[in-house]
């Protein structure tokens, strides 16, 4: 029943959902006809940053300003996609960089040729845009977001969030409405059919009854959690301008039923070069050094909780059920302090069950499910959501 | 005429009066024994108000409050294997001095959580018992020493290192002897430590003593075949076995593997038909009496006589020689006919420490050709070497002052020897006193140094239980206090830089490594012996020595004493594990007592005496027990369990029972547990015990069955009517038929294979976190194990058939607790399981009422951080121990087996993964895993060829009450004993 309750909301929301599409599609065409140089260029040159400034100075690597007229185009292709081979072939220039820069190996990047001709021309640009971009550049940020990250569980649990306010609403008038029918009943008496108020009261307490529950649901949930972290750590630093991979720190989420948080060794990977952010300077990194040097773990603050009696593993969700980590964690390359963001209640569970789409035909493991597949097969069905395959049983999340 | 079965006297007396039996039954929650004020309540309408309104501010204050701040605290530098979340196992050996186990210690973010069976290995053969499993909670005892102590005080071990080592050098220069007492070592490699450490100490004396011995059949087999060895039994091979006092399914020698043998001679499976028969002459009804086909009842005075009158019965028949015997009732004409039948494939056993018997036991086996089929000379067991007259010399040179010192090391004599007044007042005199104890035992209390030895899950180690066969020992976690291995301890005393680690890899590579011929680079072997944790070479198949006949006599037997059988539980084995709660409250699967010992004694002789269960007795005067009736018990005798009256082992064991080591027969210098005369009287008091017995009771239904195996080669489904019954019944229910859509989880029990000897219970209880409640609880019938083992009697009572059956919630597909919940807490899944979800549980326990198997558990009390239970979860470290993928339940919510369902989603993730279909075994309840009977099958229903399928598909299949109609995932499969109808 559910599950064609999703269907229908799907269809309904197509329609709005053209437009942004569309506009981004534009955008997206005049932005690269136009000035020869996209959007995408920052996005990826975010890589770069990591290591290099355009006119700010050395960092890891050289500064990148003039960098185009320097050297041949050609040959910037070519160190940028794979310098190490570059150096090793014996290339003057190449082992010149190689060895004044500490003999830090610059990794490859895996960009093809116009990609790179374009970050060179962002480069050239001084790292910025063409004017006139930056409008679209954010036309294009929130059409894109608004087309890929609304999940249709998400809109589902939009639309119960836009039902819950609205229930408040009513809560609201019911209760003024319960006033004035006692008031009414008691003292002014200006209805002679009682009934009236009697069914209204009723009413206004049934309402009133339901907000109540949707309150107290609520209570000992965290949803917006956001606490103050002992390093002052950056996603939007990491996951949002340099690109990082969510997988790269958290790397066993593919494997484990925890995600985990990265062990402090992880991210020596990249400080033992980078010593300096830009926002907090030598302040934070330095208390990354100072735990490893002190043998004390850093006792980070775990964000998103689930009750004890809740097993959940990311395993499942990541590795099998593909999930994109946004769709629980939310966006967070653009937050810097991590918060919750979804309420993570057990009904927000289940509505994802309910609705989410199981890689049925690519897991050999679902090959047990003959019936299913049959039925898949005969058109009988369209999809298969979680909760057809016991998705909805106690104890797939709680033993 | 149908059997009726009964499970305690009480029912069977009122059975044999044609009373209805269930008006016997104890309730299962009785208010007997509360106080009056909690039964009536005492509460007055203001308290209750004052309560309100606590409460509701409470509830106020607290959802107003913020929640608690959780931290996850990343490793600085995550080990490679490390994944947080996923469990490692790491193959290794228990070894405790009397029990060796080839184990995989699963461990969770580093943390040894759960002992599993070696499948590699050939000797326990992925079988562990209820004392392996549970030894892992012994890592985690609050009563560990946290370091070295002298005098009673904590010190460092510099201290300590150089105070021991200044008094051996005075020792060596005085020439005075240092007794270095340690428990039997099959360790090559200690033993080649402790070599070295008597060639620079040369005045140090190395004994082994065992608490309980077998220097008599080490003796007789170097009288009859000049080794002193035990040989290796091949129980699988035998035909016929008779067994003498000797309780090889439960604490024999090597009960794990003599039962995975004992088990592989009874299966029925796959249409065979042969199965092999035990007759078992005993005087307490042990685990393998309970076992037997044939049980005969005799005194321990009695035993010698029968085994001569048995092998003049063979050798009268076989032309030998045939000796003077007194003579004796019990009749032998029925097993001797077996045994002459299956020459060469029969085999006897004794478990009585008297060389006399294990001559003649010798001498029949040799008479039967059993030497080289049987029985394996040339590859012996290493364990029990101890013999009692290198104790009886130690004693003697510390009583002279010959000796200046002694070490203690995984012995505990103080507590365990027959001489141990006389012990103490010697050990007073010695200047040196050291012990290796991991806690402050009763030696421990006694001596100057005590230097705590490592658990055997922080240690390196390896073992040869069995000549030819090696077992290695690794660590799973660091050392949890500042505690030092034993043979570091030594190593460090020997002035040695290396560790025990290096000594030991140095050890093999010089030593055994070049025997081998599978690896040519010492680190390949040495990593798969780590890996694998056992390696063997080749069985050299030696000629078996020839046999020398003795002139074999025996003692007339006793007439008109009492004779006390002392006898080892199967959960408190020697008294070691005294402090370990989870075997504290294993119920014994005979008497199903728990947290006591207590005197055996036959009805008849209860009845005589005016003696009724729980009657206070004394015995010579001085020892108080309770009295137990025990129908099987031989006539004119007393069984008491040894390993209880510990006063030095922890909070838990303190207390529990009465020591009874002082009451072992010593005659002619060996130890035997059996045959002191003793004197018995009653008193006027009463002390209560708590048994599991009666607070399950089935009502009479036809829950175990049974046939012989001459109706069962006629008929597969014999004994079984009741299933062709119910087959052939209306098939007629209010419910819809239940459909499944890709599993169907099943579990089949093979009431033939299973022992009882209840290792499942306790790995059942470590995998799913099960609460130990305590004596008074358990009393209550408010016990928590999942699985419980079923003891039922059938037939008389002097000497009845005992069954055993695992009983577990049964996942019923038209299950009555799902119907009676009213919060729908308990549902049917996907997948035929019967859910639990204890968040949504508000414990009305309407669901355990309805449930007509009695699985359904409720948590009485809070029994986590809750002083008033005060086990292992109320320890922060005794908490480290518990599974992190399993819910720890709270007060107020009802629990019960789950089929390990988090076994079942983990390896349905893993085929997920790896984008594959389930294998069928590759899921494994924790029952199942490591039974040494190999009896549990587990698997999906709806796959016709998995293993579980399988093993219904015969007509011994039955479910429990399943004229109830409530369709069990669980199935049992017949008893058949092997016996003329």
């Amino acid at each position: 029943m559910i599950m064609s309750r999703f269907v229908n909301i799907t269809r309904q929301k197509n329609i709005p959902l053209a437009a942004p599409l569309f506009l981004f599609f534009i955008f997206f065409l005049v932005a690269f006809s136009s000035f020869g140089q996209t959007p995408e260029a920052e996005k990826n040159f975010a890589q770069c940053k990591a290591c290099h400034t355009i006119g700010g100075g050395r960092l890891v690597g050289p500064d990148l300003k003039g960098v185009t007229s320097r050297y041949p185009q050609a040959w910037l292709i070519k160190f940028i996609q794979n310098s190490q081979a570059m150096v090793k072939s014996g290339n003057k220039d190449a082992v010149k960089i190689f060895n004044e820069y500490g003999k830090i190996p610059m990794p490859s990047h895996n960009y093809t040729d116009a990609q790179v001709k374009d970050i060179l021309l962002y480069i050239k640009n001084g790292g910025k845009l063409p004017a006139g971009s930056e409008v679209k550049k954010a036309a294009v940020k929130i059409s894109a977001s608004s087309a890929q990250k609304i999940t249709p569980a998400e809109r589902y649990l939009q639309e119960k969030r836009e039902g819950s306010r609205n229930l408040a609403i009513f809560a609201i008038i019911s209760g003024v409405l319960l006033v004035l029918s006692l008031l009414d009943l008691i003292f002014t008496r200006y209805l002679k059919a009682k009934w009236i108020h009697y069914v209204i009261i009723l009413s206004a307490l049934w309402i009133i009854g339901e907000w109540s529950y949707d309150f107290a649901t609520g209570l000992g949930r965290q949803q917006n959690y956001q606490p103050d972290q002992p390093i002052w750590f950056s996603h939007k630093v990491h996951a949002g301008q340099n690109q990082i991979d969510c997988e790269y720190c958290h790397f066993t989420a593919e494997t484990s039923m925890h995600a985990g948080i990265p062990p402090a060794s992880v991210c020596m990977n990249c400080h033992t070069q980078v010593k300096k952010g830009k926002r907090t300077g030598k302040k934070e990194i330095a208390k990354v050094y100072a735990a490893i040097k002190a043998n004390k773990p850093i006792q980070w603050i775990k964000v998103d909780n689930l009750p004890d009696f809740v097993y959940f593993n990311h395993k499942q969700h990541v590795k099998v059920g593909k999930l994109d980590c946004t769709e629980c964690h939310g966006d967070v390359a653009q937050m810097d302090q991590i918060a919750q963001v979804k309420d993570l209640s057990m009904g927000w569970c289940l509505d994802c069950h309910r609705t989410h789409k199981v890689q049925f035909t690519n897991n050999k493991f679902y090959g047990s499910y003959k019936k299913l597949h049959e039925k898949l097969k005969a058109g009988k069905i369209d999809l298969v959501t979680v909760k057809m395959i016991g998705g909805e049983d106690c104890q797939k999340c709680h033993y | 005429m149908e059997k009726k079965y009964w499970q305690s006297l009480e029912v069977y007396k009122e059975m044999k009066k044609n009373t209805a039996s269930d008006k016997e039954a104890m309730p299962e929650f009785s208010i007997d024994g509360l106080d009056e004020s909690e039964v009536k309540g005492k509460s007055s309408r203001r308290d209750f108000l004052k309560m309100m309104g606590f409460s509701v501010g409470a509830v106020a204050l607290v959802s107003s409050c913020q929640m608690p701040v959780r931290k996850a605290i990343p490793l600085l530098n995550r080990p490679q294997e490390l994944i947080p979340g996923v469990p490692n196992y790491y193959a290794s050996t228990f070894y405790d001095g009397d029990e060796y186990c080839s184990i995989l210690v699963k461990t969770r973010e580093s943390r040894p959580i759960k002992i599993e069976g070696n499948d590699r290995s050939p000797i326990s053969q992925r079988g562990t018992s209820a004392r392996v499993q549970a030894s892992v909670l012994n890592l985690y005892d609050d009563a560990r020493l946290k370091g070295p102590v002298k005098s009673g005080k904590q010190n460092d071990w510099k201290t300590i290192d150089k105070d021991i080592k200044a008094k051996l050098e005075t020792l060596k220069t005085d020439d005075k002897e240092v007794i270095l007492m340690t428990s039997t070592i099959i360790s090559p490699t200690t033993r080649k430590l402790i070599g070295d450490f008597v060639k620079s100490y040369p005045n140090v004396k190395w004994i082994q003593y065992d608490s309980l011995p077998m220097s008599a059949m080490r003796n007789a087999n170097e009288a009859n075949f000049g080794k002193a060895v035990i040989p290796f039994y091949h129980f699988e091979n035998a035909d016929v076995m008779v067994g003498f006092n000797a309780d090889f399914l439960g604490t024999w020698l090597m009960p794990v593997t003599f039962t995975r043998q004992f088990s592989k001679g009874r299966k029925l499976k796959d249409g065979q038909t042969k199965m092999s028969r035990l007759y078992q002459f005993e005087t307490n009804m042990s685990l393998t009496g309970s076992n037997a086909d044939y049980r005969y009842q005799i005194k321990p005075s009695e035993e010698a006589a029968v085994l001569l009158k048995l092998y003049n019965v063979l050798a009268k028949k076989t032309g030998n020689t045939v000796f003077g015997s007194p003579s004796v009732k019990t009749d032998v004409n029925t097993a001797a006919r077996d045994l002459l039948k299956a020459k060469g494939k029969s085999l006897v056993v004794s478990g009585t420490n008297d060389l006399q018997i294990q001559l003649i036991v010798n001498a029949i086996n040799n008479l039967l050709g059993n030497y080289g089929n049987t029985i394996d000379l040339s590859t012996p067991i290493n364990l029990k070497q101890g013999q009692e007259s290198e104790m009886m010399q130690a004693m003697s040179s510390i009583q002279s002052g010959k000796a200046g010192g002694i070490l203690f090391y995984n012995v505990n004599p103080v507590y365990d020897c027959v001489h141990k007044d006389n012990l103490v007042k010697a050990l007073k005199k010695l200047p040196l006193k050291v012990s290796f104890a991991a806690t402050m035992d009763e030696t421990a209390q006694l001596c100057d140094y005590v230097c705590p030895d490592n658990n055997y899950l922080e240690s390196w180690n390896d073992a040869e239980p069995v000549q030819g066969f090696y077992s290695f020992a690794q660590p799973t976690i660091r050392p949890i206090f500042d505690t030092r291995q034993f043979q570091d301890s030594l190593l460090s005393w020997l002035g040695a830089e290396q560790s025990f680690t290096d000594y030991l890899e140095k050890n093999w590579e010089k030593s055994l490594f070049p025997k081998q011929k599978d690896f040519t680079s010492f680190n390949k072997f040495w990593f798969k012996c780590k890996q694998d944790g056992v390696y063997s070479f080749a069985a050299k198949d030696g000629p078996q020595p020839s046999y020398k006949g003795v002139r074999l006599k025996a003692g007339k037997p006793m007439e008109n004493t009492l004779e006390l059988a002392l006898y080892e539980k199967i959960s408190m084995g020697t008294g070691k594990y005294a402090n370990n709660p989870w075997l504290q409250e294993m119920p014994d699967p005979v008497t199903t007592a728990t947290w006591d010992n207590y005197v055996t004694i036959s009805p008849a002789f209860a009845k005589m005496q005016g003696l009724e269960q729980e009657d206070v007795v004394k015995i010579n005067g001085k020892l108080v027990l309770p009295v137990l009736i025990q129908p099987g018990q031989a006539e004119g005798t007393i069984g008491i369990a040894i390993g209880y009256g510990r006063n030095h082992a922890g909070k838990v064991g303190d207390g529990v029972g009465k020591s009874v080591y002082g009451l072992m027969n010593v005659t002619n210098g060996t130890k035997n547990l059996l045959g002191t005369v003793v004197a018995m009287k009653k008193t006027s008091n009463t002390y209560p015990l708590a048994l599991t017995q009666t607070h399950h009771v089935m009502e009479g239904r036809p829950i175990v069955r049974e046939t012989v195996l001459g109706s069962f080669i006629k008929n597969p489904a014999a004994g079984n009517e009741e299933h062709e019954k119910f087959l052939k019944s209306e098939d007629f229910s209010l419910y819809p038929e239940p459909k499944f859509e890709a599993f169907q989880w099943g579990l089949s029990i093979d009431l033939n294979s299973c022992t009882g000897c209840s290792n499942c219970l306790i790995s059942c209880q470590a995998e799913n976190n099960v609460a130990v409640v305590g004596k008074d609880q358990v009393k209550r019938g408010r016990i928590m194990h999942w699985l419980r083992m079923d003891r039922y009697y059938s037939e008389m009572d002097d000497n009845p058939e005992v069954f055993h059956m695992p009983v577990m919630c049964q996942q019923c597909d038209n299950a009555p607790c799902e119907n009676v919940c009213p919060v729908a807490a308990t549902t049917h899944s996907d997948e035929g399981l019967n859910q639990m979800a204890y968040n949504r549980c508000i414990g009305t326990r309407y669901c355990m009422n309805n449930c007509p198997y009695k699985v359904r558990r409720f948590n009485w009390y809070e029994y986590v951080n809750n002083n008033s239970f005060d086990y292992n979860m109320n320890s922060e470290l005794g908490k480290l121990v518990l599974n992190p993928d399993v819910t720890v339940r709270q007060r107020g919510v009802v629990e019960k087996c789950t089929f390990c369902v988090q076994r079942i989603q983990e390896k349905k993730l893993e085929a997920k993964a790896d984008n594959r279909e389930l294998r069928d075994g590759e899921i494994l309840t924790a029952c199942q895993q490591s039974c040494p009977a190999d009896a549990i099958q587990f698997g999906n229903l709806l796959d016709k060829k998995s293993a579980v399928s399988k093993s219904n598909d015969t007509g011994r299949m039955y479910h429990l009450l399943e004229s109830l109609h409530t369709l069990p995932s669980t199935s049992y499969l017949t008893k058949v004993r092997n016996k003329e109808a």
